[in-house]
């Protein structure tokens, strides 16, 4: 989520020095604003006791539409906003959005946070960056915005400036007033009658609090997600965010139930979660109760193929280097038949990593390695060291291919 | 023998090894421990977690980069080489100890370990990192921090690591060369 | 502790193993200890020229890689053994709840199968079962069965099914990697879990008087600890009676203490409060392993086993393959340095071990636990849930009366279960006088791997408890947590729990007067604001909590033998060995203290004694026993303790400090004198009237009084030339006090030693060493049993941390210690323990958990991954800091400190977390989820 939004902001910077000049005349067409999804309800500040009983529901929802991940800094207090996103312009900063009155949203009143969280606007009518992903909080429901402010609201106050964006085109902000007439869509949520309860439970979760698509769904030269290709995997920061389309996931080994396991587990026979997705995991879908996970499982799933199965043979001929490498550096902890070792070491037999349509994943992993991850219920991975340093760039081509032919069901080279 | 198996050799503590048939899949510390009989290597977990196993690679390019025996493959070192625990030390001709590393030194002149178990991992680890100041030195002020970094990995179960990195700093600072400024 | 070992050298050597020949070895002969066994100068290199340690004994055959532990050896390396060695393995139940059917090997193929398969049934048949009857600590101690029968269900997760012997070392490496996780047992019916009985349960009731001085009016020391036993609803207890026996009478006072509770009126704060401890892996770095040969024609047993309990392991082998089908003339075992905290210490794996070799059809046979398995069979820390009522006279803040009632989960082996219950109970009053207090355990049985002695010994848990619970006494009272600790210290006099008075003056209020003034603690609500405000979402806490512990066990043998060549170079043979704590360094420092140089040589870990023929046949149930068989010179309640129970310093140094006293009087002294009365009218000496009280040795010569100071070479050759005594052994024996004998020492007199058996050699030592009858000793009554202990040592920890609000993390910034421990033998040792036992007691408060049963160790997938040990970051490795209270003179005795320090920091830790973010946690360990979950 991190890198996505840091890339997209990235595209963003260049895009948007074209986009603001063309759109020096739409202003002018244009000199109306975008359509809120916010009631006129909300000018009614919540009481006390809603706001009381608000919060047990507001802080499962803030875990769920992963608040923390950028609010919360690495080492940072909760909240309190801090996490840069490095641009090639500048750097931007996730914003403090605990209750201290100076420097997060204690002043903000229940229609601010609505509007912002809708919207992208936040007081003042100042625009927010679409690295907050506004577009997709834009379809949670008046009620769950309501919740995560009451929920925020009793945070502790972190009196703590978030640092000052380091852009250097403050009007900026302003122009995406022009992003967000064509990438916001004008209605919120809408419950699609054709399909069951869960499985619109499932959505909800999926689009707007879960907010996936914002990494999953690949983005046009405006950087808004592109509706026709939804789900379909996008790359960041060279980093593949795999096809978690119903055939795409088959792809990599997932099935409903075991999706919504590892959802909230982090890990499975499919691996352990990598890269950003590891915190997703660590800091939202591991809290999602059982049947929401199920439901997002179930939705992402529907009218998938059979979970593929990658039959194992024998070595695949012409990838023996790779398999004496496999052998040498990576046998003693992924097995020498790739089943890994129980709670230590994942399985190379049913690794979705090894099953992506490209070996970018894979490359990196094996040439950085791997930071120590914990997972909930006491699971914990050690670091994998990176091997770039042992092996040769045609060692790791050939490792990779020798991974991907025989777990991955790729044919070799 | 129905294992696969082939011939390796290699160079271990200077001294060229081999060739001897060992078996495809053999991990380095059973090499060194069954073949060698070069057991001051620890086995400790056999995940590659502890780091009492590990030995120094000597790569020609990256120089000395430590490896652990327990989770890497026998084969991985042919025409390498290594040194291990026991090749850290200068030593007659029989075997019997003349000097020791700085290292090793500062270890036991400041009570360092206990049982001993994790030692030479952390001699192995230790001796790395000083070699790589050697290359690229750092600043006073980041001597502590740097020690932490690259010892993280290793397990003691004994000491607790103060008298460990304490030993390890008195090194650092004692070397000409490893701290700028 | 109370490893009652009353018996077993006796009838081990007297009954029905008579004539089998034991010889024990510290490394096997020709290893490469040479810094050890053969010093190249006559002053061993790691001593200084001041005469102090400049490192250790071991240290550089540690530090070079040398072979040291019993890990590194294989047959070919020890000396007459046959170089072919096979290797073994187990395969281990991974479920406790249905019966053994059969195994299927087809995993391994036709390649890969065993040369030999053990099942339990060969065992059956072959008449070997695991140490049992007067042999070990208890019925039961090992538990019944080495390998589950078919059609039975395992008493516990783990426990070996089968045994696999290769003769082929890349066949055995291929195998066990295909079987690691391989599921090969086929299980017949669901059975349900099949543990042994409960272990065990006791109680300590006391009524003290009015005031502490007062005699008490109920105390296990006069009266009785109370037996518990077992009905399906768990533990039931002797009915009250004040006018019955010492249990019922001790039920009668638990009656009134109850009553009191129960009855405590506004003016009364009573706090109740369960606390959990978790199960804990010790975790040494090497696992559980041996190398065994079996000579079926000769029936000599040759071992090599990594053991704290060498003596143990000898004898207990002896009686097993004595009633087996199995021939045995001689047992043979070398030891090497190990490491176990508590956890190698009567350990059913060394048996394990000789089952092996005598299956391995000849060949040496090596049984090494990889750490998968080490977690599923290795010894664990006992998880306790403590249940404690503490009863505090609001006004006064005195503590009125406490009553804890403990349980303790043993798992499938009773081991030393019901012992650790003990410990745990006798420790719970913490630093504290109690009025009156009720204290009970409860030793459980379950499908758990077995859990046994581990460093802290159940006094980790329950003292624990109490201090965390002091914590909040204060808290809610408004009191400063150490001014309320200050007020009920138990102070020098004062009874424990169980009557009994602790040895020598306890300093447990100078700990906390001291403390009390810590920057860390003064300043604590300051330095909490100003961290706070610089860092925000941490929340910042000081905790504090102070601890002592016993040290030793209920019966403590050691022998020392120190012997003078015609030379002037000492030699010390010591039943001890060295499990990293540096004990055979500080051994050699008491000797030097005395003799004024260290040995020049030394051998540890002897168990075979022909300098001391002693017994300890016969069991010591009641005073008249122990009158009856101590009418016998040759006997002693304890010939050899393992090393364990922090009880080198105190215990074995007693003996060896003894040791080397009576060579400085018997031999240097008569020696010295015989040279400076030389000559006409006696010489230098006849003018002076200098006595063996002012002897004094500088630079390594003997002087007293102005006279001549003599060489070690000098002495040496006239106490060989006469006929002097130049050798001395000592056995002591301890029961919470030493034993004293009265011996007729030919050429010196007749003088009272605080030793039960003495030894001599004289001259060159021709006819070996004369056995001194004793002729008259006095044992510790038997009474002292009851006592729990009454040596402490003393540790005080303040703790400073902040806790991540975002994370839950616990970042440990400092903290800071204060030990009373007596004199230290070797302060860079003490130091070096204070700063391991402070990361074990991290480990525990805050990373390391094993749930019991069936996600936890014994299903074989348990490694140091998921089961965090402390690393470096996690001890504030540069910010900690230590002081060792000064002792009250150079006579102190140093005092066994090594569990004690890892304790403190617990409790603290638990403190200073509740300081930070205002909650209380009453179970360990303390996890970022449950802080997380405490701060939503």
């Amino acid at each position: 989520m991190r890198l996505s939004r840091r890339m997209r902001l990235g595209l963003l910077a260049v895009g948007l020095v074209c986009v603001i000049g063309a759109a020096g005349v739409l202003a002018v067409l244009f000199g109306v604003f975008q359509p809120s999804v916010v009631s006129d309800a909300v000018n009614q500040p919540l009481t006390p006791a809603e706001m009381a009983q608000l919060v047990p529901r507001g802080r499962y929802l803030t875990l769920a539409a992963d608040c923390a991940a950028c609010h919360t800094a690495p080492g940072g207090a909760p909240y309190a906003g801090g996490l840069g996103f490095a641009l090639p312009v500048g750097t931007l900063y996730a914003t403090n959005i605990s209750p201290d009155p100076t420097y997060g949203i204690g002043q903000w009143s229940r229609a601010d946070f609505q509007h912002a969280m809708r919207d992208g606007i936040g007081p003042g009518h100042s625009y927010l960056f679409p690295a907050m992903p506004y577009v997709s909080y834009r379809q949670m429901s008046e009620g769950d915005v309501d919740a995560v402010y009451a929920y925020l609201m009793t945070r502790q106050p972190i009196h703590q400036a978030s640092p000052r964006d380091s852009f250097p085109l403050p009007y900026m902000r302003l122009g995406m007033a022009f992003w967000n007439l064509i990438n916001l869509p004008s209605r919120g949520f809408v419950t699609d009658a054709a399909l069951s309860p869960t499985i619109n439970r499932g959505r909800y979760l999926v689009d707007a609090l879960g907010h996936c698509g914002e990494c999953h769904t690949p983005r046009d030269i405006s950087m808004g997600m592109i509706p026709g290709r939804y789900l379909q995997g996008a790359t960041i920061e060279g980093v593949d965010a795999p096809d978690i389309t119903p055939a795409g996931l088959a792809r990599l080994g997932f099935d409903a139930p075991t999706l919504a396991q590892f959802m909230r587990a982090g890990l499975g026979p499919q691996g352990v979660t990598t890269f950003s997705m590891y915190e997703v995991i660590e800091h939202s879908t591991r809290y999602l109760t059982p049947a929401d996970a199920e439901a997002m499982a179930d939705y992402l799933m529907q009218g998938a193929p059979p979970p593929v199965v990658v039959t194992v043979g024998a070595v695949t001929p012409g990838t023996e280097h790779g398999r004496q490498s496999y052998v040498a550096v990576c046998a003693g902890c992924h097995g020498l038949n790739g089943v890994g070792v129980p709670h230590v070491a994942p399985a190379m037999r049913t690794n979705a990593t090894l099953r992506l349509p490209s070996d970018r994943n894979l490359m990196r992993i094996m040439s950085d390695g791997l930071p120590a991850q914990s997972f909930p219920d006491g699971e914990a991975m050690q670091p994998m060291p990176g091997f770039a340093h042992l092996l040769t760039h045609q060692e790791l081509v050939d490792l990779a291919a020798y991974l991907r032919s025989t777990w991955g069901g790729h044919p070799p080279h | 023998m129905t294992i696969p198996h082939r011939p390796m050799s290699l160079t271990v503590n200077g001294k060229p090894v081999g060739p001897i048939d060992v078996p495809n899949d053999m991990m380095m510390l059973d090499f060194l421990h069954d073949y060698l009989n070069l057991t001051g290597s620890r086995f400790g977990c056999g995940q590659g977690i502890c780091h009492a196993c590990t030995i120094i690679l000597d790569d020609p390019v990256e120089g000395a980069v430590e490896m652990r025996t327990c989770v890497t493959g026998a084969h991985f070192f042919a025409e390498k080489r290594v040194r291990t625990i026991e090749g850290h030390a200068t030593r007659d001709a029989k075997g019997d100890i003349l000097q020791l590393t700085p290292v090793q030194q500062a270890f036991i002149e400041h009570f360092a370990f206990q049982c001993g178990y994790c030692t030479p991992g952390f001699v192995t680890g230790t001796q790395v990192l000083i070699e790589r100041l050697r290359k690229t030195p750092i600043a006073r002020a980041d001597v502590e921090k740097t020690i932490e970094q690259a010892l993280a990995p290793h397990i003691c179960r004994c000491t607790g690591y103060v008298r460990y990195y304490e030993a390890i700093r008195a090194v650092i600072l004692s070397t000409p060369g490893l701290v700028s400024g | 502790m109370n490893k009652a070992k009353l018996s077993r050298r006796g009838f081990v050597l007297g009954g029905i193993a008579a004539g089998v020949a034991i010889r024990v070895n510290f490394l096997a002969d020709g290893a490469r200890a040479d810094v050890i066994d053969n010093p190249r100068d006559a002053r061993p290199a790691w001593i200084g020229p001041n005469g102090k340690p400049r490192f250790r004994m071991d240290a550089v055959a540690k530090v070079t890689g040398d072979k040291t532990f019993t890990r590194d050896f294989r047959a070919k390396d020890m000396p007459g053994w046959p170089t072919a060695q096979s290797n073994a393995l187990f395969i281990r139940a991974n479920r406790a709840d249905a019966a053994f059917e059969s195994l299927d090997l087809s995993v391994l193929g036709a390649d890969l199968q065993p040369d030999r398969l053990v099942l339990g049934e060969e065992l059956v048949r072959d008449g070997l079962m695991p140490p049992d009857g007067a042999v070990v600590v208890a019925p039961g101690f090992y538990g019944d069965r080495f390998l589950v029968l078919k059609g039975e269900t395992p008493r516990l997760l783990g426990q070996p099914v089968a045994l696999l012997i290769y003769h082929d070392f890349p066949q055995f490496a291929a195998a066990r990697r295909k079987l690691r996780f391989a599921d090969v047992i086929q299980w017949g019916a669901k059975t349900g879990y099949h543990p042994p009985p409960p272990y065990g349960a006791g109680r300590s009731i006391r009524v003290g008087g009015a005031t502490p001085a007062d005699a008490d009016l109920y105390a296990p020391l006069t009266g009785t600890i109370v037996g518990g036993t077992f009905d399906a609803q768990g533990v039931v207890w002797p009915a009250a009676n004040a006018s019955g026996n010492a249990a019922e009478k001790a039920m009668a006072a638990a009656e009134t203490i109850a009553a009191g509770i129960e009855n405590a009126g506004p003016d009364a704060l009573v706090l109740q409060r369960r606390f959990y401890s978790q199960s804990v892996d010790a975790s040494a770095m090497e696992p559980d392993n041996g190398l065994v040969w079996y000579q079926a024609d000769s029936g000599r047993l040759h071992a090599m086993i990594a053991t704290q309990s060498p003596y143990e392991v000898a004898t207990a082998t002896t009686a097993m393959v004595a009633i087996s089908k199995f021939k045995l003339t001689a047992i043979d075992l070398s030891i090497g340095y190990t490491v176990g905290y508590g956890t190698k210490d009567h350990s059913i794996f060394p048996y394990y071990c000789m089952i092996a070799g005598l299956y391995g059809d000849g060949r040496p046979v090596r049984l090494a636990n990889d750490r998968f398995e080490q977690f599923q069979m290795g010894l664990k820390r006992h998880a306790f849930w403590i249940d404690n009522t503490l009863v505090i006279d609001r006004k006064t803040q005195s503590f009125e009366a406490m009553k804890g009632v403990f349980r303790c989960d043993g798992g499938g082996r009773r081991n030393f279960s019901p012992e650790v219950g003990f410990v745990g109970m006798v420790a719970a009053q913490g630093i504290y006088y109690l009025p009156r207090s009720d204290f009970s355990y409860e030793a459980v049985a379950s499908r758990a791997v077995d859990a046994g002695s581990t460093r802290g010994f159940g006094t980790l848990q329950t003292m624990s408890a109490t201090e965390i619970m002091v914590d909040e006494a204060a808290e809610i009272l408004g009191v400063d947590a150490i001014a309320l600790r200050l007020k009920n210290v138990l102070r020098t006099g004062m009874k424990n729990s169980q009557g009994a008075i602790a040895g020598g003056q306890l300093r447990d209020d100078e700990l906390l007067v001291q403390m009390q003034t810590h920057p860390l603690w003064t300043g604590r609500a300051e330095r909490k604001a100003v961290y706070e405000a610089a860092n925000p979402g941490k929340r910042y806490g000081i905790g504090f909590a102070q601890v002592h512990k016993d040290f030793g066990s209920v019966a403590e043998g050691a022998i020392t033998t120190l012997t003078l060549d015609p030379t002037g170079l000492l030699s010390m043979r010591q039943h001890g060995n060295d499990m990293g704590t540096g004990m055979t360094t500080s051994q050699a420092m008491i000797v030097a203290a005395v003799l004024g140089r260290a040995p020049e040589s030394y051998t540890f870990g002897i168990v075979d004694w022909p300098e001391m023929p002693l017994s300890d046949e016969g069991t010591v149930g009641t005073q008249a026993d122990q009158d009856a068989l101590a009418q016998n010179p040759r006997w002693t309640p304890c010939f050899l303790t393992s090393m364990s129970s922090s009880n080198s310093a105190f215990f074995i140094g007693h003996a060896t400090r003894e040791a080397a006293r009576a060579l400085l009087r018997f031999s240097l002294w008569p020696a010295a004198v015989a040279i400076w009365s030389e000559g006409a009218g006696g010489g230098q000496f006849g003018p002076l009237s200098a006595n063996a009280d002012e002897i004094r040795f500088e630079d390594g010569h003997l002087t007293a009084g102005g006279l001549e100071p003599l060489s070690y070479a000098r002495l040496a050759k006239v106490a060989h030339e006469r006929g002097l005594i130049t050798g001395v052994s000592v056995h002591s024996f301890n029961r919470w006090q030493f034993s004293q004998a009265i011996f007729d020492v030919p050429t010196i007199g007749t003088m009272r030693l605080p030793i039960d058996a003495l030894s001599l050699r004289f001259g060159d030592g021709a006819g070996g060493f004369r056995f001194i009858d004793r002729q008259q000793v006095f044992y510790p009554e038997v009474a002292r049993m009851n006592a729990g202990v009454t040596y402490y040592s003393g540790m005080a920890t303040l703790v400073e941390l902040a806790v991540d609000t975002a994370s839950g993390q616990v970042d440990l910034l400092s903290h800071h210690s204060l030990l009373e421990c007596g004199n230290q033998i070797v302060p860079e040792l003490v130091s070096g323990q204070i700063q391991g036992g402070l990361a074990m007691g991290i480990g525990h408060a805050l990373h390391e958990d094993l749930p019991l049963y069936e996600d936890g160790p014994g299903n074989g997938t348990w490694n140091w991954n998921r089961y965090r040990l402390p690393h470096g970051r996690d001890v504030a490795v540069w910010t900690q800091t230590t002081t060792v209270l000064p002792p009250l003179s150079e006579t102190d005795p140093p005092k066994g400190m090594a569990e004690v320090v890892m304790i403190a920091v617990v409790p603290a830790i638990a403190n200073a977390v509740t300081h930070a973010i205002g909650k209380r946690f009453y179970a360990t360990p303390i996890t970022p989820e449950q802080i997380l979950e405490a701060l939503s």
